[in-house]
C-alpha cells in the first residue's frame, strides 16, 4: 500500500472517529485496512528506525483502534491494541530516534488508555495484574491522585478491597471518559457477587427488602433471579431469605499426611544419628 | 583439612614477606601506609593471583572463591599506582596483555623513578610466568572496581567491561567461572552508574542463554539476578516474573547471590499480592545476607520490605526490629506507620503517609504502603471484635472513623468473609456479634509444625553437605586404622593363646 493511501485512510479514520456520533462501522473496515498499511510500512510493531511523524501516525491509528474496541464492546480486541501500544509508551518513549534525536511526544489519550486497561483489569478481578501495571506507570507515586484517568480505577480498586461497595456504587456515575462506563456494568457484575458471597457467611438470614439494597437492586424480580442463581432460600410468605450454612468445616485428622510426615522425620533422623 | 589448608596460607606470608621486604627497601620514604603489618594492595593482588593459578591448576575452584571474597576489602585500598605496581610486577616482559592493561589507567609520571628501580630485583627471583588469562581478567576486574570509583572514569569502564566481556566469551574457560559472574556484576554497576542501565539488558540476556547452556551456574546466578535488579528498577515486575517462571536459579549458586534473588522475588510477589511468598522470600533473603554490620545497605532495604510485608498479611512486626543499632534510624518512617497499623487509626495513618511520602517513594515502598489502608481498618475490626461481643454498625463507623453505616456494614461482612473475625452481623437489629476465637489446634499447627522441621532438616543436611573434606586425608587414617587392626588382631591372638593358657589353669584347678 502506498504511502499516501495510508494518509487518505488515516485522515479518514479520524473523520469517522471524531464525528458525533461515531461512525463506528465505518471505523472497523477503516482499521482493518490501515493494520494490513501499518504492517506493510513495518509500522505495527515498529521495527528498524522508523521516523517520528510515521510513529506518532502508528500510536495515533493504534489509539483509535483501541477505543473503538471498547465502543464496540469488545475486550479482547482492546487487548490487543493495548499490548501493541505498549511499545510506544514504554520503549519509545524516551528513546532517541535516528537519525533526528527526539523524544516521541506523549499521547493525550495514553492515560484514558492505560486507565481503561486499568478498571479492564479490575472487572477481570486481576488484582495482582491491577497492580503490576499500577506499578509500571510512568508517574510518580503522588501524580496518582493527580491523574484523573488513573486516580478512578485506583479508587474503585481501594474501595473494592475494603469493602465500601457503595462508594462504588456511587462512584459509577463519575467516570472521566466515556469509555470507562463501559465497564460499569460488568463492574456491577463483580461487586454484586462480592456483596453475595459476604452476605452468605455474615449473615444468617436477610428482610428481602434490606438484601435488595444491600445489592443495588431496584426491583424483586431481579432480586429472585439473582437469588435463584446463588442458590439461596428465599421464604416468600415472610419476605426473607436464609443462607444455607456451609456445614461446620468437621474436624477430620489428615491421618495419611501425619503419617508420612512422621515416616519422613524417623528417616531423616536415622541418617542424623 | 590442616594438611591442604595450611599450604596456600604458608605460600601467603611467604610471598606476603617478600613483597614486604621488597617494598621496605623500595619506597619507604615515598609510601608510609603499605609499611604496616597488613600486607600491601599490591601483595594482596600478587598473593591472589597465585591462588588463582593454583586453582585453575589443581580445578579446585575453592581458590578462587577464596580470592573473590577479599575483593571488597581490597577493593577500598586500590588506587591507580598500586594497580599499576601490581601490573608491572606480574608482567615483568612488555607484552600485549601488559599494555592493554596499563592503557586502562593513566600514566603518571611520578612512578617512573620506582619502575626503574624495580626491574633489578625482579629478574633475580626465577623467571615469572605470565599469569594465566584469569588472572588477567582478575586484574581487569580489580581495575574496573577502580575506575567506577569515580563519575569521570564511568564511561572508561564501561568500555572496558565490554572488552573484557568480549574476552571472556572469547577465551570459554571453566576455571574463570567465579571471576566473570563477578565481572558481570562490576558491568552492571558501571551500566548504572554511567548511563542506562537498561542499555545492557540485551547483553545481559544473551550472556544469559550462553551461561545456562554451558552449565556456568556462576555466571547464570549473577545475571539472573543482573536481570532482576535491571526489571525492577523500572517496575518492569511482569518482566520479571517471566523471567522468574523460565529460569531455574542454579542450587549451587553462593549465599549473597541468594540474598539477592530472595530479595528480588520477595519484591515481584509483594507487587502481586502474593504476600505469603514474599514473606518466605523476604526472609530468606535476611537469613542469607552477609551480618548487618558488613552489608548494612543490603539489610536495611530488605527489613523495610520485610516490615511491609509482615504488615500486609495481618502481622505486626517484631519490636525489637526497630532497636537493632542498623536498622533503628533506618525504619524510623516504619515505625510509624507501624504504630498507625497496630492502633487501627486510619487517620493516623494518613498523617504518617503524608509525612513520610518522600522517604517511602525513593524506598519505592509508596505504593505497597498505600495498600495497607485495608489493612487499617481490618485491624481496627478485629480490635473491637476482640473486646466486644457485640457492638452497633453506628459505634463500629465512629470508632474506625468511617464514612457511613452503610460502609461499615459491608466491610464488616467482607472481614467475616476473609476470616479476619468470627461473627455475624444482625442486620433487623444493626449490630454485629462476635463470635468466639477459634481454638489453636488444628491441621494448620501441625502443617506449620512440619514446615519448621523441614527447614531445620534442610539446614543440616545442608551444612553436611558444605563440609570440606582435605583430599587424601583419610589415607593416614586408614594407615592408623590398618595398624590398630594388626594391633587388635595380635591382642586378639595373645587373648585365644593365654585363654587357652588360663583354661588349662582352671581346668587344673577343678
Amino acid at each position: 500500500m502506498a504511502p499516501q493511501q495510508l494518509a487518505a485512510l488515516y485522515n479518514d479514520l479520524q473523520r469517522a472517529f471524531d464525528a458525533r456520533p461515531s461512525n463506528l462501522q465505518r471505523c472497523g473496515s477503516l482499521l482493518a485496512q490501515l493494520k494490513i498499511g501499518l504492517i506493510e510500512a513495518g509500522l505495527l510493531i515498529p521495527t528498524g528506525e522508523p521516523k517520528l511523524g510515521d510513529l506518532v501516525v502508528a500510536r495515533d491509528i493504534l489509539e483509535i483502534g483501541a477505543f473503538w474496541s471498547i465502543r464496540t464492546k469488545d475486550v479482547p480486541s482492546f487487548d490487543r491494541y493495548f499490548s501493541q501500544l505498549q511499545s510506544y509508551y514504554t520503549d519509545y518513549r524516551s528513546l532517541l530516534i535516528f537519525p533526528h534525536p527526539s523524544i516521541l511526544p506523549p499521547s493525550k489519550r495514553e492515560f484514558p488508555i492505560r486507565g481503561l486497561n486499568l478498571i479492564r483489569l479490575l472487572t477481570q478481578n486481576r488484582i495482582a495484574d491491577f497492580h503490576t501495571t499500577l506499578e509500571s506507570l510512568p508517574l510518580p507515586a503522588d501524580g496518582i491522585n493527580d491523574n484523573p484517568y488513573i486516580r478512578h480505577p485506583v479508587n474503585l480498586e481501594r474501595w473494592l478491597m475494603e469493602g465500601s461497595y457503595s462508594k462504588v456504587w456511587n462512584a459509577r456515575e463519575e467516570a472521566p471518559a466515556e469509555e470507562y462506563k463501559f465497564f460499569v456494568d460488568s463492574l456491577m457484575g463483580t461487586i454484586r457477587n462480592e456483596i453475595a458471597s459476604c452476605e452468605e457467611t455474615a449473615y444468617e438470614s436477610l428482610p428481602l427488602k434490606d438484601a435488595a439494597t444491600l445489592l443495588f437492586f431496584t426491583t424483586q424480580s431481579d432480586l429472585l433471579t439473582f437469588a435463584k442463581h446463588r442458590g439461596w432460600q428465599v421464604n416468600l410468605m415472610a419476605g426473607t431469605i436464609t443462607f444455607a450454612r456451609k456445614s461446620e468445616e468437621s474436624m477430620e485428622i489428615p491421618k495419611q499426611k501425619l503419617i508420612a510426615a512422621n515416616l519422613a522425620y524417623a528417616r531423616e533422623l536415622e541418617q542424623i544419628v | 583439612m590442616a594438611d591442604v589448608e595450611m599450604k596456600p596460607a604458608e605460600e601467603k606470608t611467604k610471598d606476603d614477606k617478600k613483597e614486604e621486604d621488597k617494598k621496605d627497601g623500595k619506597k619507604e620514604e615515598d609510601k608510609k601506609e603499605d609499611t604496616k603489618p597488613p600486607p600491601s594492595p599490591v601483595a594482596d593482588i600478587k598473593s591472589n593471583i597465585a591462588l588463582i593459578e593454583r586453582a585453575v591448576s589443581t580445578f579446585e575452584p575453592r581458590f578462587t572463591h577464596r580470592v573473590l571474597r577479599t575483593l571488597t576489602s581490597l577493593r577500598k585500598r586500590i588506587d591507580d599506582k598500586v594497580l599499576r605496581d601490581a601490573i608491572e610486577e606480574l608482567y615483568p616482559k612488555d607484552g600485549p596483555v601488559k599494555t592493554s592493561l596499563l592503557s586502562w589507567l593513566p600514566t603518571a609520571p611520578a612512578v617512573d623513578p620506582s619502575m626503574d628501580v624495580d626491574p633489578a630485583p625482579t629478574p633475580s627471583k626465577a623467571p615469572v610466568t605470565e599469569p594465566v588469562p584469569e588472572g588477567e581478567i582478575y586484574i581487569r576486574l580489580l581495575i574496573l572496581h577502580h575506575l567506577y570509583k569515580s563519575p569521570e572514569t564511568y564511561k572508561k569502564s564501561i568500555e572496558l567491561a565490554h572488552e573484557t566481556v568480549d574476552k571472556m566469551q572469547a577465551l570459554n574457560r571453566r576455571s574463570m567461572d567465579p571471576i566473570a559472574a563477578k565481572v558481570w556484576y562490576a558491568l552492571e554497576r558501571s551500566y548504572e552508574l554511567g548511563g542506562e542501565l537498561a542499555d545492557a539488558r540485551p547483553r545481559f540476556l544473551a550472556a544469559q542463554r550462553t551461561a545456562s547452556l554451558r552449565h556456568d551456574d556462576d555466571t547464570q546466578a549473577s545475571l539472573i539476578n543482573r536481570l532482576l535488579r535491571s526489571y525492577v528498577n523500572y517496575s518492569l515486575y511482569d518482566q520479571a516474573d517471566k523471567l522468574v517462571s523460565k529460569t531455574t536459579f542454579p542450587s549451587s549458586a553462593g549465599s549473597p547471590q541468594f540474598a539477592r534473588y530472595h530479595y528480588y522475588i520477595g519484591r515481584i510477589k509483594a507487587v502481586q499480592l502474593n504476600y505469603t511468598a514474599a514473606h518466605t522470600n523476604l526472609q530468606q533473603a535476611i537469613r542469607r545476607a552477609p551480618p548487618p554490620k558488613t552489608a548494612p545497605g543490603f539489610y536495611q532495604a530488605v527489613h523495610k520490605f520485610f516490615v511491609i510485608v509482615e504488615l500486609l498479611m495481618g502481622d505486626i512486626p517484631d519490636r525489637g526490629t526497630f532497636r537493632h543499632p542498623v536498622l533503628e534510624k533506618a525504619l524510623t518512617a516504619y515505625f510509624d506507620i507501624v504504630k498507625a497499623v497496630r492502633t487501627g487509626s486510619l487517620s493516623q495513618f494518613q498523617t504518617t503517609l503524608n509525612k513520610h511520602a518522600a522517604q517511602f517513594e525513593s524506598d519505592k515502598t509508596y505504593t505497597l504502603i498505600v495498600r495497607l489502608r485495608q489493612n487499617v481498618i481490618k485491624t481496627g475490626i478485629r480490635r473491637l471484635s476482640l473486646s466486644y461481643s457485640r457492638i452497633s454498625l453506628r459505634d463500629i463507623c465512629l470508632k474506625l472513623h468511617l464514612d457511613s453505616e452503610e460502609d461499615a456494614e459491608y466491610i464488616v461482612g467482607k472481614a467475616i468473609r476473609d476470616g479476619v473475625i468470627e461473627g455475624r452481623i444482625v442486620h433487623e437489629k444493626g449490630w454485629m456479634e462476635c463470635g468466639s476465637q477459634k481454638g489453636g489446634y488444628g491441621p494448620e499447627v501441625s502443617d506449620v509444625f512440619s514446615r519448621r522441621i523441614g527447614y531445620c532438616l534442610e539446614l543440616h543436611n545442608e551444612s553436611v553437605k558444605a563440609m570440606r573434606y582435605p583430599l587424601n586425608a583419610h589415607r593416614k587414617e586408614l594407615a592408623a586404622a590398618e595398624g590398630a587392626r594388626e594391633r587388635e588382631r595380635e591382642l586378639a591372638k595373645e587373648i585365644q593363646e593365654g585363654d587357652l593358657d588360663d583354661d588349662e589353669g582352671m581346668g587344673g584347678d577343678f
